[in-house]
């Protein structure tokens, strides 16, 4: 009697569990629903609850909160309904935010992903608000996607390299300069290597896409994924070229182990490269050197990426609030994201939390007061800014390809793959890309 | 008489639509007592499955309406992706080891709790207890820092000399660790053979023992035949889990190093949150639907020569 109990649940518990193999993934709707959309063309003074959403870290998360408290003073109609989580959840929990039609009224884009947001119709065009006297045109110009303005830009950010000074001048080693080229980078790391103890490491090993971009792009080869992702272009030359650097790197243990590169995080305390003391070197950004700087304090010094002859790094806005096409009040939200850019009391609570405020006028009132971490900040985009290239983010469609990229370059690292395969590889899924995305 | 006779069927009539009206009304209240549990099956499984089997046959990018490409997403799977072949191999080896050590060591842990001894009820909360936190996020967040790099693992190590590797951020061991976390959360498994011990009657082994029969003889000839439709259950649950392996993965490795720990669940998860391709991601589900649904049903014929059921009247089926 129990057995045949047993087998029964055995039959039961089964087709439960196999119906749930399948509703893992489930959808959202097809799409034919849409949101309802007054556009907020009613009476002003009607109360307004702003949906928005952000990513980044805890200071920015409590910056940003604050802010809205103070709009909330000023425009008592108007309330919000704030989220915000970390960068890796933000982009994997919008597209399907998107696929119900359900995305915020306000949400923070990064020019990494607005193409693939903008290009798809999620986003609301945002060139009808006057920013005149606030951001110049050529900027605006050159961040619109088909003519269209699809985020307004709150921050100037930029690229470069974090270092640790202090460890660096007490082995005795020449600091970086600014506009080193990728040569002197090289040379200053094989440098270390003989200067440094064991187990510490000059710079970090390479493995993303765009690390080598950046090369690529200052050796006057343009970027990789060009013509909104419809053409690809990896140099064979500059990539054997590159790489052979960094294989003769694992090599002479210039760079860390394949185990333990992998396991860095930015960041983290423990893991991180740099506040770890395993590495000297790393990427670093206007908006992020101020975490990194809180964790090792008075350490970090910061030099622009490498150049070529065509310049380095970037240094422009990657950092945006757009409006979502689901919005249901589109102009408070237009409303709220101009007095985030224009008004200093906007911009004094939330600091520099995003990087620099793209408006001159709210960076000078902040500049008095700025503290080591966000001086730092400044600090990099000046010098970032002189040779900087533009910023070449993927286009649509391309996010498969970038981990691919990576994957093929770990197998390269782990000493899997030859590196001649690795170009062959990742040629042919770029290729394959562009092709689909050419015949849309 | 007569009229007796044409009354009788009327009367049997009226009482069966009488008894037919009850028991629909019972029927009624039956069915509004899990009318929660019925329409969150209908809309949150039954629905989406029915909608993943349309998209598994569309190019949907979550952000964009679907549009059909008929079996384009079939094709390229079984055609032109690697990943999917990787993807395979790694999820058949997890289960492959994952399952029948995971089997072996709770039957272990669950016969050595089945004694009388005092206190024992003791023993046996301390042990299931990690399960209630079992698959969950923090215990995957747990085993990152037990096994990296720099882990209390290694630093275990270091006392006797001997130099950690990765463990999960080396291609070589990283499925390895896996596997162990996954035979570690033996909890539910082991209580369902505890049950199943319980119930195996002690005349059988006083029987043996009266008969001279050893140790060994006991567990091969009393409890492993009485254990099996225990063993099956847990083997065939064991599979389907381990085939949808998924927060280990995508917390502790992510995949890597280099697709050494890319199960099939976090393929399908990239697919569709990552790279935007929900409708192949769809195509990719109902794959692992059919195969663990044939893997299921060769189980099913497979356990007719090895499990045992008591009210067969000890017949092999």
């Amino acid at each position: 009697m129990k057995q045949s109990i047993l087998k029964g649940l055995t039959l039961l518990t089964l087709a439960a569990t196999l119906a749930l193999t399948a509703c893992g993934n489930s959808g959202g709707n097809n799409g034919e629903s849409n949101a309802a959309n007054s556009g907020g063309k009613a009476d002003p003074n009607a109360p307004v609850k702003l949906k928005i959403m952000w990513q980044g870290p805890d200071t920015r998360h409590q910056a940003m909160l604050k802010t809205q408290e103070v709009y909330t003073k000023l425009n008592p109609s108007v309330t919000f309904s704030p989220e915000y989580m970390a960068w890796d959840d933000y982009w994997k929990k919008l597209p399907t935010l998107a696929a119900s039609h359900s995305l915020p009224d306000v949400l923070h884009m990064d020019g990494a992903y607005i193409q693939e947001f903008a290009t798809r119709g999620t986003l609301e065009d945002l060139s009808d608000i006057d920013l005149t006297g606030v951001i110049d045109d050529k900027t605006l110009e050159n961040l619109k996607i088909d003519g269209k303005l699809y985020g307004i830009p709150i921050s100037r950010n930029a690229q470069g390299i974090a270092f640790n000074k202090e460890a660096l001048a007490a082995a005795g080693i020449e600091l970086p300069k600014k506009d080193w080229t990728w040569d002197e980078y090289f040379d200053f790391a094989r440098n270390a290597r003989a200067k440094l103890p064991e187990g510490v490491y000059p710079i970090g090993d390479s493995t993303t896409w765009d690390h080598y971009l950046y090369y690529q792009m200052s050796y006057g080869k343009g970027p990789i994924i060009q013509e909104d992702g419809k053409k690809f272009n990896l140099d064979k030359e500059l990539f054997m070229k590159f790489y052979g650097i960094y294989a003769e790197f694992r090599e002479k243990k210039i760079v860390p182990p394949a185990d333990m590169g992998s396991a860095f995080k930015d960041n983290d305390p423990q893991a991180d490269p740099m506040a770890s003391g395993k590495v000297m070197t790393r990427g670093a950004t206007v908006g992020s050197v101020g975490a990194l700087t809180q964790l090792m304090p008075g350490k970090v010094g910061i030099v622009n990426m490498p150049v070529g002859p065509e310049g380095g790094g970037w240094a422009q806005p990657t950092i945006f609030l757009s409006v979502s096409t689901d919005a249901k009040h589109k102009d408070a939200a237009k409303a709220f994201i101009k007095w985030f850019v224009t008004e200093k009391e906007a911009g004094q609570t939330y600091g520099m939390n995003f990087g620099i405020p793209i408006y001159d006028d709210i960076y000078a009132a902040l500049e008095p007061n700025l503290e080591e971490k966000d001086k730092l900040g400044k600090e990099l985009y000046d010098v970032a800014k002189d040779k900087a290239m533009p910023f070449s983010p993927a286009a649509a469609g391309w996010t498969e390809w970038i981990d691919n990229y990576k994957k093929t370059m770990d197998a390269v690292m782990f000493g899997q793959k030859s590196l001649e395969d690795a170009y062959n590889e990742i040629t042919k899924s770029g290729n394959a890309i562009a092709e689909k995305q050419s015949s849309k | 008489m007569k009229a007796e006779a044409v009354n009788k069927p009327a009367a049997v009539k009226l009482r069966l639509t009488k008894k037919l009206k009850r028991s629909n009304n019972n029927n009624l209240a039956g069915y509004i007592f899990i009318s929660p549990w019925l329409l969150g099956f209908l809309l949150l499984t039954v629905w989406p499955i029915i909608q993943s089997f349309y998209l598994s046959f569309t190019e949907y990018s979550l952000l964009e309406a679907p549009t059909w490409t008929g079996t384009q997403n079939y094709v390229n799977i079984f055609k032109n992706d690697t990943d999917f072949t990787t993807s395979l191999k790694v999820t058949f080896i997890f289960v492959l080891f994952s399952v029948p050590l995971k089997l072996f060591f709770s039957l272990m842990v669950a016969m050595m709790l089945n004694k009388n001894l005092k206190g024992m009820n003791l023993y046996r909360t301390a042990i299931y207890f990690p399960s209630l936190i079992g698959g969950s996020v923090a215990v995957a967040a747990l085993w990152r820092n037990m096994f990296s790099l720099n882990g209390y693992f290694n630093q275990v190590l270091a006392w006797f000399g001997i130099e950690g590797v990765g463990w999960i951020t080396n291609p070589d061991t990283s499925l390895g660790t896996l596997i162990l976390l996954n035979t570690w959360q033996f909890g539910s498994t082991m209580v369902i053979f505890l049950a199943g011990l319980k119930q195996i009657p002690n005349e059988l082994y006083e029987s043996a023992s009266v008969d001279g029969a050893s140790k060994i003889r006991k567990f091969f000839h009393i409890t492993l035949p009485m254990l099996s439709p225990v063993m099956f259950f847990n083997l065939v649950l064991g599979i389907i889990g381990s085939f949808q392996m998924f927060t280990a993965a995508s917390i502790i490795t992510q995949g890597g190093p280099i697709n050494s720990t890319y199960m099939y669940a976090l393929f399908l998860y990239d697919k569709a949150f990552k790279h935007y391709q929900m409708g192949y991601a769809s195509a990719l589900a109902w794959i692992l639907l059919v195969i663990v649904a044939l893997i299921t049903a060769i189980n099913f014929l497979v356990s007719r020569y090895w499990v045992f059921y008591e009210t067969d009247g000890g017949k092999q089926k």
